[in-house]
Formats: structure tokens, C-alpha cells, sequence
């Protein structure tokens, strides 16, 4: 299992195309494996993760290595910067119950609901930050952690917990002729692991909807203040 | 040796470099001839005169507010009056000129003493009105920042980062890393030229020579910046395999 991080060159138009549809996207996260990625351990997952407006980066789970040359090519930095890829197993081998990480997820928040003239539900995405947040915690012990409580803000005895939704949006796209709406979130704050049976799961199927979509990659990084090893 | 430092932001900016006939372009971030030049206008200096004393300042620019490039299709007309009495309008010749808008820079010039205090007093009270690279780009505030006992980039790390409120707030992190060009060391690796180092404005015998600049960065703390917050990094918990 591995996971590979890749910057994307965003003022190429090729980047522009992939950017402009999850679907080509994910066409071209597949075409980067020889079989159809998915696995007994685990299924492709990706994410786009864009820090500033000219700076974007590709994180990719993936039950076997991958071979991006195709995406260099078209929307990376050839001669430059390629891709980075490491194993896993260090870390799914390192998770115990009550170690903390820094985590970063982008989802597809949906409840499922009914309106007027609808013979049956259908998921319908969450909107608003609170209530992707409250979606996220909602669900958190099922996929094998917790959400640390905030150190800032703690004065009056109750912490919120550290977890914000810093980016979302509402992605709209064609696909066979109808219209896919998607409302995606963007999670950071900081985890406990509860049960590392779960999270491990977790790490390697993702979560929620979407996961063809760029959703449902949760990675884990060191939380802050803590040295590098 | 002694800086003295220049704030240099505004709506609009323009700093060419290389612009011949209708194609009048911008670099993106202040020249050293439209600094030079805005001292000399602050100094009152006529175009003529002898410019020696300011063309051996060492110049670094922090890149503080990038702003973007703006391009304005310029279609200007005269009065022509006829032998009739008429008037016609001719065109004059149809241009692009470029621009930065809501751009901010730092600029600091390095010198001797006295003449980097007589640069800071001449900003304080010009004597011609002083524009950012064109007449039609006014600064947006004061210009002059203070004088300071230090070298270039010390003192662009330590001046508080001045861009503009809602540009510091879509950074979450504490430190932001701000890009500087500045005159290169002799010799350096990895410096590139540009055509601009002032020789003389004489409108008659306009001269600039080759200039060699690096790029670095410095860092400067974020008033807006949330504390912890640090950028996501999968790859730091993976080692070595």
C-alpha cells in the first residue's frame, strides 16, 4: 500500500482540464495503474489539495505503485518534479489506540432526505459548515477515531472540538448526460486513534461518497508543535 | 552601510523595463531605474543632471502583495483643427500598455550614510510629485519607511509585512514566505540579468546598462495568521520507504 503526493503545475492547460472534472480526474489517477487499483486492502483514493491559488497538490492512496508519467507530462513539471511515493505500512503498523495525528479529509457530506413529489429518499449533501461538521463527528468512532478537543477557546469548561471545514464547495459536472451535483468539505483538526482496526480500514477504503470524485481520502500527518522525528 | 527603506503600493503600478513603440509593458515587481528615477523626482533632479551618487545604492524589492497584471488597450485621439474652422479627431497610435494593480512592494537601497538620509528626507517632502513607474499611478500613502543601520535583506525580514488586510488573511499560516530581487553579488551563481540599471534619463540620450539579479525570500510573521496552523503533510509520518 502506498501513498503518493504529486504537485500539480495549475497554469498548464492540461492541469486546468483535469481541475475542471473530477471525472477526468479520476480517469487519469486509474490510467495510472495497471490493473483496475483496487485490492483486497484497499481501492485507489485521491485528493487535490490547494494550499494557495498557484500551488496544488495531488495526494493519491493506492493499493499497488503508481505510475503518473502520463499526468507529469500533461499537467506537472517534467524536467523538475515528478512524484514522491512512499509505502504505508509504516504508519497503518505504527497506529495505537490513543495516539494523536494532525488529519486533513476531503468528503461528500449527505443525508439522506425526501422532498415533495420524490417516491423515495435520495442523499442529498449537507451544506453548511456546522452541519458538515456535526456530519464528520457524527461518525468518527465508527471510522476508529476521535476528535480532539481544541486547546483555544476552552475558558469556560466546554472545548469544541479541533476540527474546522477549511474549504468547500459545490461541484456540478456532466456525466452521461445528466448532471452530477456534488457538495464536497474539506476537514482539518486534530484525531485520537480509538480503534485501530477501524481507522485502518478507514485509511485504505475511505469514507463516505464520492471516492471516485476526489472524496474519502483521509491522511494523517504529525500534529503541530511536535518535532520531526 | 546604511538602508533606507521605500513603501512602494497603490491601485496601480507600472514598471517598465524593455517597452518599444505601442507595446509598453510591466515587470512584476518594481525596476531599479523607476526607483532611481522616483528618488531623483523626490531629490528634484532634472532629467539632465548627473545621476553618479545614486547609481551605486545595492536595491532589493520584497514582493509583499503580488497584485495582478492588467493590460489597457489604449485608444487615444487628438484635435486636429481644419483650415475650415472644423474639428476632427485623429487617432493616435493604438497601445497596450500594462499594469500591476493592487500591488504593495518594499524597496530597500543600501548606501553611505548620508546620502541614504538625504533619500529619506527627499521622500518626505519632494520636490516633484512622485508616481509608481507612470504618471498615472499615484502611491497610495507615504513612501518613506526610515532609515536603518543594516544590510538589505535584514532589513526586509524585519519590516512588518504591509500587504493589504484581506490579502494577510487568506494566508491561515503564522510565517508567510515573501519572494525579494535584489542586485546580485559579483560572480553569483544562478542570477539572471534584465536591462535596468540607470545610466542616464536624458530624455536626449536615454542609457541603461545590464543588471544582474537574484531571487530569495525572506520571512515575515502573519498579524492574521492562526496559531498551529501548519500545513497538512501526509509524507512527514511515512520515513524513509
Amino acid at each position: 500500500m502506498f501513498l503518493t503526493r504529486m504537485p500539480i503545475n495549475a497554469a498548464r492547460r492540461g492541469a486546468r482540464r483535469l481541475m475542471a472534472s473530477p471525472q477526468a480526474f479520476h480517469a487519469a489517477v486509474l490510467a495510472g495503474f495497471a490493473g483496475d487499483g483496487s485490492g483486497r486492502d484497499g481501492r485507489v483514493l485521491w485528493r487535490l489539495d490547494s494550499h494557495e491559488q498557484r500551488r496544488v497538490v495531488l495526494y493519491v492512496f493506492s493499493p499497488d505503485k503508481p505510475d503518473f508519467t502520463h499526468i507529469v507530462e500533461q499537467a506537472g513539471w517534467p524536467t523538475t518534479e515528478a512524484w514522491d511515493t512512499k509505502s504505508y505500512e509504516p504508519l497503518l503498523d505504527s497506529l495505537e489506540v490513543g495516539k494523536r495525528f494532525q488529519f486533513r479529509l476531503t468528503a461528500n457530506p449527505v443525508r439522506s432526505g425526501r422532498r415533495d413529489g420524490w417516491k423515495e429518499t435520495k442523499p442529498l449533501g449537507h451544506v453548511t459548515a456546522r452541519q458538515q461538521e456535526a456530519w464528520l463527528l457524527d461518525r468518527a468512532e465508527r471510522l476508529g477515531f476521535q476528535v480532539v478537543p481544541s486547546s483555544v477557546g476552552a475558558g469556560d469548561g466546554v472545548a469544541e472540538p479541533d476540527v474546522a471545514v477549511v474549504d468547500r464547495s459545490v461541484r456540478r459536472f456532466d456525466r452521461k448526460g445528466a448532471q452530477v451535483t456534488l457538495a464536497m468539505a474539506t476537514f482539518q483538526g486534530q484525531l485520537e486513534v480509538s480503534d485501530v482496526e477501524a481507522l485502518r480500514h478507514t485509511l485504505t477504503h475511505g469514507v463516505g461518497r464520492a471516492k471516485a470524485y476526489g472524496c474519502g481520502l483521509l491522511t494523517l500527518a504529525r500534529p503541530p508543535g511536535t518535532s520531526s522525528s | 552601510m546604511s538602508v533606507v527603506a521605500i513603501s512602494l503600493s497603490g491601485p496601480m503600478q507600472s514598471w517598465g523595463s524593455g517597452s518599444k513603440f505601442v507595446r509598453r509593458s510591466t515587470e512584476m515587481a518594481p525596476t531599479k531605474s523607476g526607483i532611481v528615477g522616483l528618488i531623483a523626482a523626490a531629490k528634484g533632479l532634472r532629467r539632465t543632471d548627473p545621476l553618479e551618487e545614486l547609481l551605486g545604492l545595492r536595491l532589493g524589492v520584497r514582493i509583499d502583495q503580488p497584485g495582478q497584471l492588467m493590460r489597457d488597450f489604449q485608444t487615444a485621439q487628438r484635435p486636429r483643427k481644419e483650415r475650415d474652422g472644423t474639428v476632427t479627431w485623429r487617432s493616435m497610435p493604438l497601445s497596450y500598455r500594462y499594469y500591476i494593480s493592487d500591488a504593495a512592494f518594499v524597496a530597500a537601497l543600501e548606501g553611505e550614510r548620508a546620502l541614504v538620509e538625504g533619500i529619506d528626507e527627499a521622500l518626505r517632502s519632494p520636490a516633484f510629485p512622485l508616481y509608481l513607474g507612470r504618471r498615472s499611478c499615484p502611491p497610495a500613502g507615504p513612501l518613506a519607511l526610515g532609515v536603518f543601520d543594516d544590510d538589505v535583506m535584514s532589513v526586509l525580514a524585519q519590516l512588518p509585512w504591509m500587504a493589504g488586510e484581506r490579502h494577510q488573511r487568506r494566508h491561515v499560516t503564522q510565517d508567510v514566505r515573501l519572494g525579494v530581487l535584489r542586485d546580485a553579488h559579483a560572480g553569483e551563481p544562478g542570477a539572471e540579468t534584465i536591462h535596468d540599471e540607470p545610466v542616464s534619463f536624458d530624455p536626449n540620450r536615454r542609457l541603461y546598462g545590464w543588471r544582474s539579479v537574484a531571487r530569495e525570500h525572506v520571512v515575515v510573521t502573519n498579524p492574521h495568521g492562526r496559531e498551529g496552523a501548519v500545513e497538512h503533510d501526509p509524507m512527514s509520518v511515512l520515513g524513509g520507504g
